[in-house]
């Protein structure tokens, strides 16, 4: 299994906006560069200090920190739901805050986004679940079936296609969640706590499935308070504290270790 | 754009049908209100064929000489009727209008005294029609100075009378009218948008997923219209089902009003089906948006 096919589809029919042409990246290969970047609320509350944070291709990424510390800010500046107050955050040579507002859909496309609550419509099943991310971007019928069927075999829900979420495990909504995420043939998963609502078992489950996709060449940023599983995996680990990076780390753990 | 087409009637299609529930009560709703706003049309437009009808009435009456030549009389009455304000002149002899005014009394039950009389004591008059019952012109003076002519019976106060009252009438209702529709538009509006608020997550799924603009506004707007074809189709079909036995009841009243009942007909229909469509449209329209202004 291999998503190099359906990498190679998606690219041939994606164009690169007119006149939008890439900003110079800072660091040559990096899917995400925040540089500088601070966000104060209208309230007055500043979720992020001056974060600097470069993401190259292919990278698996922890998030860590306690809750307010900024992890869900920094998501949403990822995907541009909210936009940096201050400073840049440039998605696959992009800068988000000088994108017009018609060219974000397309962006947010580059994104496959998991959340800790599924986020699946209960009326559909989970193949229709899937095909919805393909059909409401406007993909042509004929591509969204073999589309469809590839992220679910590679999740492993083939047999599961037409059920309703409710009627499946936690772990199977969730790899719902993920093939969902993966059908655009994202450069990037952001999941947000994916594993918060699930037990032990079901949750290292998860993490290998995220693992797989990073190895077929999707970079991964994944917040988590799953200290178990990041120590045990020694990945990169950008810890937020206060709305600042305290601590940014190849192959760490989840707590500083001296 | 054909697919695009397709895939928002076809979410129009299943977005009605999966939130039924909602649907439905957004729609019966909307029946509601374009029988409400139905029901103050016809009524307006009854109210109005009615003054038309009293306003046909006012006429200038002038009162022939006694023993005046008949070709003097139809001198006056060509000259008059072509005057330019004037619509027709009709010449009612002593006999007609002794006639006419026995069976007015027969009609009213009355007991005929008439022929106690030994001679019509009723004036041959030129009866003549105005236009525009407010533009007299120099109609009454023209009259009042051919010789075959006894007298004009003072009509500019009554007429002017009438029409203030009708006019008064008829601005009334049409405020009637605007003001029930106002509060239909924002019953409609607020209904659907309780339909777009149950869909909320559904938004913003398609929002996270990279959806466009147009692709999450146009099945709401599709759905919204839906609901006001389906909400005219009922409305209709309950006006259609009730005209009858109403009709029935109500042919003295309009057999004697200039009501063309097919026209009316015809503007109802138009006035449901754009009105149904217009405000599920425009409700959609205004839910949504607050949705993507993010």
């Amino acid at each position: 299994m291999t998503l190099a096919p359906l990498r190679a589809a998606a690219r041939s029919h994606r164009q690169r906006p007119v006149g939008l042409a890439p900003t110079e990246s800072p660091v040559d290969g990096a899917v995400l560069v925040l540089h500088d970047v601070t966000k104060a609320y209208p309230n007055g509350n500043v979720a992020l200090r001056d974060v600097d944070l470069v993401v190259p291709e292919g990278d698996f990424v922890f998030l860590v920190g306690p809750s307010g510390a900024g992890k869900s800010t920094l998501i949403k500046l990822i995907i541009r739901d909210e936009i940096a107050t201050t400073g840049a955050v440039i998605l696959d040579g992009q800068d988000l805050a000088r994108l017009a507002r018609r060219q974000v859909p397309k962006v947010r496309r580059k994104i496959g986004i998991i959340f800790q609550d599924f986020k699946l419509l209960p009326t559909k099943t989970v193949r229709e679940n899937v095909a919805f991310a393909l059909e409401v971007t406007g993909t042509p019928s004929r591509e969204i079936g073999p589309a469809v069927d590839r992220v679910l075999a590679l999740v492993g829900l083939t047999a599961q296609a037409r059920q309703l979420p409710g009627t499946l495990s936690g772990g199977e909504q969730q790899r719902t969640a993920i093939a969902r995420a993966l059908v655009h043939d994202p450069r990037m998963i952001i999941a947000d706590e994916p594993t918060g609502n699930l037990d032990p078992l079901i949750s290292w489950e998860i993490l290998q499935l995220l693992l797989r996709i990073n190895e077929l060449g999707v970079t991964v940023l994944m917040a988590t308070h799953n200290a178990e599983i990041v120590t045990a995996l020694r990945k990169r680990v950008v810890a937020l504290e206060d709305g600042r990076i305290i601590r940014d780390e190849e192959a760490a753990a989840y707590h500083r270790e001296d | 754009m054909i697919s695009f087409v397709v895939f928002s009637l076809r979410r129009a299609w299943q977005g009605f049908w999966r939130n039924a529930v909602m649907s439905l009560a957004a729609t019966a709703t909307m029946v509601f209100m374009l029988l409400l706003l139905s029901g103050f049309f016809v009524v307006l437009t009854g109210l109005n064929a009615g003054l038309e009808f009293v306003e046909q009435k006012v006429e200038i009456v002038a009162d022939v000489k006694d023993g005046a030549p008949t070709l003097a009389i139809e001198a006056v009455q060509a000259r008059v009727a072509a005057m330019p304000e004037v619509a027709s002149v009709e010449y009612v002899n002593a006999t007609e209008a002794l006639r006419r005014f026995q069976e007015r009394l027969k009609q009213q039950g009355r007991e005929d005294l008439t022929t106690a009389l030994d001679k019509n004591p009723l004036p041959g008059s030129l009866q003549v029609k105005l236009k525009d019952p407010k533009v007299f012109g120099n109609v009454v003076e023209s009259l009042r100075a051919d010789p075959s002519i006894e007298r004009v019976q003072e009509v500019k106060n009554l007429i002017d009378r009438v029409l203030t009252v009708t006019n008064l009438l008829r601005t009334g209702g049409v405020l009637v009218l605007a003001l029930v529709g106002i509060v239909v538009l924002f019953i409609i509006v607020n209904t659907i948008r309780l339909a777009v608020v149950a869909r909320a997550e559904e938004i913003e799924i398609m929002r996270l997923v990279g959806a466009s603009d147009a692709f999450i506004r146009w099945p709401f707007i599709f759905e919204g219209a839906l609901v006001g074809l389906i909400g005219a189709a009922i409305t209709l079909g309950l006006l259609a089902l009730g005209a009858e036995p109403l009709g029935r009841v109500m042919t003295g009243f309009f057999e004697v009003l200039p009501l063309q009942l097919g026209a009316l007909g015809r503007d109802l229909t138009i006035i449901v089906v754009a009105t149904g469509v217009g405000l599920g449209v425009l409700g959609s329209w205004v839910s949504v948006r607050s949705y993507l202004l993010k």
